[in-house]
């Protein structure tokens, strides 16, 4: 059997003096999507941010692709964050976006590829992101997903401020990523989580 | 090369917003016209200010400048896209250091030309002027390139970016300083490079320290 893609071995974060995650342990496998379910607060957006090695836990351990998260250099390139909502830069066009996103992760791609995507998802080009609505935020987050091909996707709250055909093609996105990969998404909406995900990983009070 | 392409879309983003640019250009206006003023109309007065009217405030315009580098990732909140890139991280510093110090010798020559015109600057040894800056600006955006990304994501990056840079640049501002104060009142021409040779050597140890910890300080 492959190793596990994610591998949270009793993790412990706090900011200041409030626990948010006490002795979490969570294991993703190859092909899986997982939802982290519960209230807000809770330590879901915490918990996807420490698998990404954006933030350490005070105590425990991750570990990603079978290594230890801490020593992952080149393996970072396979994991992506769409944070909620996504981040990008306000003053470029979508397209110049997704060709800045992708020449600095080392995968430079042509402006037609860019363009291509954005069409993918329905979104025009020409546009700067300033002037883009929260749901085209999400779709432009959607079509960079679809170019830089994770091994291991990170969602957060993903659904938010999409239309039923934004969340249609987040669905069909996700359950692409989960045929190379794995997913990891933090939601509220149970529906949308018993929709896409193979498992629920229930957090806080719901736990 | 990743480096680059970072650098250059910094710049693309600064020329897009304008607002760090804008700040610096109208601080140094300023910074000029009060310090013209106060050491004016005297020639021999201005003459002998000039020098350090000029490293005072590109010290000053670069930090506002420095901020702005990582400023653009925290108003994008972008660092994490950042961060995530593959590899070591030393790239993201080089990147960001490269902008800053393309600012600052545009902005560090803009400036020459207007000390020159108010402070009576001797523009025909505009190259030995010319080196200095490079030097001097060098070693300046190094150490401030570093310490704008230390503070990045605390709330109080401003006041401690100053606080921090300061002292460390010292020596960096002490010897551009002599340097062009050389070059104004017509030095030895090895008085002048003995002072190039020390920015040099401050420019080359800052760098090295600095690529070598940014990776670890970076990490949240």
């Amino acid at each position: 059997m492959a190793d596990p893609l994610v591998e949270v071995q009793r993790v412990w974060k706090r900011f200041g003096r409030q626990w948010v995650l006490r002795d979490l342990s969570l294991s993703v496998e190859p092909g899986e999507v997982v939802a982290l379910l519960g209230p807000n607060g809770v330590g879901k957006t915490t918990l996807l941010r420490i698998i990404a090695t954006l933030i350490r836990p005070q105590r425990g351990a991750v570990r990603l692709f079978g290594k230890p998260a801490r020593a992952l250099e080149a393996e970072r390139g396979w994991i992506a964050l769409v944070a909620n909502p996504p981040a990008f830069y306000r003053h470029l066009s979508g397209e110049e976006n997704l060709e800045q996103a992708l020449a600095l992760a080392g995968r430079p791609i042509a402006r037609a590829q860019a363009l291509e995507a954005m069409a993918l998802v329905g979104l025009p080009e020409g546009r700067p992101v300033a002037a883009y609505s929260s749901g085209m935020r999400k779709r432009l987050a959607l079509a960079r997903t679809l170019l830089a091909r994770p091994r291991l996707l990170l969602l957060d709250e993903p659904e938010t401020a999409l239309d039923s055909g934004g969340r249609e093609e987040l669905a069909r996105v996700i359950g692409q990523m989960a045929g190379t990969g794995a997913v990891v998404l933090a939601t509220h909406d149970h529906a949308f989580a018993a929709e896409v995900a193979s498992r629920s990983f229930a957090m806080g009070d719901e736990a | 090369m990743r480096a680059l392409v970072l650098a250059l879309r910094d710049l693309r983003l600064e020329w897009r917003g304008r607002a760090g640019l804008l700040s610096a250009f109208s601080f140094i206006a300023v910074v000029l016209f009060i310090m013209g003023i106060a050491f004016g109309p005297d020639e021999a007065s201005l003459r002998r200010a000039g020098p350090g009217v000029l490293w005072v405030a590109l010290a000053f315009a670069g930090s506002m400048l420095a901020s702005r580098a990582w400023a653009l990732e925290v108003e994008n909140e972008t660092l994490d896209d950042l961060l995530l890139t593959p590899g070591s991280r030393e790239w993201i510093y080089v990147g960001k250091l490269l902008f800053l110090w393309l600012l600052m010798i545009v902005m560090g020559a803009f400036l020459l030309v207007l000390v020159a015109a108010w402070f009576y600057l001797p523009l025909a040894a505009w190259p030995q002027l010319f080196v200095t800056l490079v030097l001097g600006g060098t070693g300046y955006t190094v150490i401030a390139a570093f310490y704008a990304g230390l503070t990045v994501r605390l709330r109080a990056r401003d006041v401690l970016l100053y606080l921090l840079v300061f002292p460390m640049i010292l020596p960096v501002v002490l010897a551009a300083v002599k340097a062009t104060l050389g070059i104004a009142f017509g030095a030895e021409f090895a008085e002048i490079v003995s002072w190039w040779k020390l920015l040099g050597v401050f420019d080359v140890v800052y760098l090295t320290l600095c690529v070598l910890l940014f990776p670890g300080v970076i990490e949240g």
